[in-house]
């Protein structure tokens, strides 16, 4: 079994269930991309993994450690989550912001150590913002400002990053950024990821750059595809899912591979 | 911050009140010198009499000394209490009597100023209805389902507003002659009912409450972040929301309880501190506690010395307050927002 194993989990709100039946494993070193048109759960689900909202039927394990009823701090030390890009109240030093992802490791009446201190310069340094260390972290720019965010993730030193959306409202350049970044982390840190995004050619971008990726597709309740993001994403899916209709383009990369992308053509007629 | 600049910043911290509360017994209409002072604080802590005439020794640790405690003690629970609530409702406009402690605790002294003669009555029902607000405003917040944070705040403008009515209604029905001065008085704020049996009363709670903040004060930086995020970096929410609501309603109902209603204080002080030290809770709650306390005892120094009736706090926090706060904006281009 892998890291992270998700088991006939299901959730509603009131009597609107969001989703059930939901399976899927994640290895360890993985990278595994949720795919779903809006309101199709993918932010319930991930907050359902993370013990924000709580499963109505399901398990969820982590290294074979039943995570329902675990603590936050216990859940915390396993799992790191990237939020959404948003508006930030207090405007706190980029090194203050980092310095949360000590949370799970400090008590509730004291404050993080020297120790800590060090780590999130580290982290800092890892997603290439050392130089920010003092600045204000509501100063920055989107692609900087969740830069500074997965490096709170890594200080939380979990064998698991959950990331929602890590590339909304970013420009085309910081996209590629946050990206890269995110190969980089998987590649040389044996970091495992789950992130939910509404680009399926993020898990082929990933899967072209030599990831293990793996891709489910969330839709009307269910996992409706998964698998190998070059197997599962067709123009057959991209219609089925999205209701559009595509090209799927490759073209021969380096080292002879062939490399897929998806172009949206039009919406289908109803 | 570097390492020796918190460590000077801490020490400034901590010494200025006490330089507050020394430099305000020298303050008020009967003049003292120096040597006086010093040589009665000194036999004072020994316990002895200073040996000068005893009007020294009464003026000096039964009137002076107990004000000017209270009033730094006051003032720094409700700056720390208004801090704490900004970074726990993730809300820059929010003070101190958010959850509805003021308005209860001032329904609670008007009630017993209607009801009763003494003034202990008064400490004490304002305390009870302080708590009781805040409990209700958690009550009403939490009506559906879990206690999220703008439910929270809307509780506590609901009970706040019940309680303004009702106050409303004990000065409509109250004496003109005799009880309605007194509640309208009790309203504006002060400290010059302190006496040290009054004093042990309020200050072990706000001591508690004020204790309480501190221990817990960088978490409130992660509880900034919102919920959501907070649980999943590992707060425990319900234990760390209780203990911030729990001590800022202890601190600042007692603070209400022995000084009346004082406003401007929780809201605009942490904010001073913002623009001072930045807003990280760990460095910006020590600071508020001490700015809050420096800045209540000047403000009744003030009142002492510009008229002989005492103008009561309220008006002062605001007219001197407003146009320092404005210099400041001006002077750190706003801190950061």
């Amino acid at each position: 079994m892998g890291l992270l194993k998700v088991e006939n989990a299901a959730f509603a709100y009131g009597k609107k269930v969001v989703f059930e039946n939901i399976n899927f494993t994640l290895q360890e070193g993985e990278m595994f991309c949720l795919l779903g048109p809006n309101g199709s759960g993918k932010t319930t689900l991930l907050d359902s993994i993370l013990g924000l909202s709580k499963l109505h039927t399901g398990t969820v394990w982590l290294n074979k450690v039943q995570m329902n009823g675990l603590k936050p701090m216990e859940i915390a030390k396993k799992m790191a989550y990237v939020p959404q890009m948003q508006q930030r109240t207090f405007p706190y030093r980029v090194i203050d912001m980092v310095l949360m992802g000590r949370t799970a490791y400090t008590s509730t009446f004291s404050s993080p150590t020297d120790e800590d201190l060090h780590m999130a310069a580290k982290a800092l340094s890892l997603v290439g913002m050392e130089g920010f260390k003092e600045c204000i972290y509501t100063n920055l720019s989107g692609g900087e400002g969740q830069l500074v965010m997965i490096a709170r993730a890594l200080t939380q030193d979990a064998a698991l990053i959950i990331m929602d959306e890590p590339t909304a409202h970013l420009d085309f350049k910081h996209e590629m950024m946050i990206l890269e970044k995110i190969v980089q982390l998987v590649k040389e840190r044996k970091k495992s990821i789950l992130m939910a995004t509404h680009f399926p050619n993020h898990a082929l971008y990933f899967e072209n750059n030599g990831l293990p990726t793996k891709v489910a597709m969330l839709k009307d309740r269910h996992i409706v595809a998964a698998g190998a993001p070059s197997k599962v994403l067709s123009e057959k899916t991209m219609e089925e899912v999205y209701g559009i209709q595509s090209k799927i383009l490759s073209y021969d990369g380096l080292r002879e591979q062939v490399y897929q992308y998806v172009i949206p053509l039009k919406t289908c007629s109803q | 911050m570097g390492r020796s600049k918190y460590r000077f910043l801490k020490m400034i911290i901590w010494t200025a009140p006490f330089m507050c509360i020394f430099l305000s017994l020298f303050i008020g209409r009967y003049p003292v010198d120096g040597y006086t002072v010093i040589k009665v604080l000194s036999s004072g802590m020994l316990g002895k009499t200073s040996g000068l005439s005893p009007i020294y020794d009464s003026l000096i640790l039964d009137i002076r000394l107990p004000r000017a405690v209270l009033g730094a003690v006051v003032g720094g629970s409700l700056a720390i209490s208004g801090g704490a609530l900004q970074g726990l409702f993730r809300n820059p406009l929010v003070d101190a009597g958010i959850l509805g402690v003021s308005s209860g605790a001032a329904f609670g002294a008007a009630l017993a100023i209607l009801l009763f003669r003494q003034t202990f009555m008064i400490y004490l029902f304002a305390f009870v209805f302080g708590i009781l607000a805040v409990y209700l405003s958690y009550q009403v917040g939490k009506i559906y389902h879990t206690a999220a944070n703008v439910m929270l705040v809307l509780g506590g403008v609901v009970v706040s507003s019940v309680f303004s009515a009702l106050v409303s209604f004990i000065k409509f029905v109250a004496d003109p002659y005799d009880q309605l001065p007194q509640i309208v008085f009790w309203l504006m704020g002060s400290l010059a009912s302190s006496n040290i049996a009054e004093i042990k009363f309020s200050v072990i709670p706000m001591t508690a409450g004020i204790i309480g903040l501190l221990a817990i004060r960088w978490r409130i930086n992660v509880l900034s972040m919102g919920d959501k995020e907070a649980q999943a970096l590992g707060v425990d929410l319900t234990i760390a929301k209780g203990i911030v609501i729990i001590s800022t309603t202890m601190a600042t109902a007692a603070a209400v309880c022995v000084s009346g209603t004082i406003g401007w204080i929780g809201l605009i002080i942490p904010h001073v501190g913002r623009m001072l030290v930045g807003n990280d809770n760990k460095v910006l709650l020590p600071v508020s506690l001490s700015l809050g306390a420096c800045f209540l005892i000047l403000i009744d120094n003030m009142g002492r010395i510009i008229s002989e009736g005492e103008l009561p706090l309220n008006i002062l926090t605001a007219l001197l307050g407003a146009p320092f706060y404005v210099y400041l904006i001006k002077k750190t281009k706003g801190g950061g927002w």
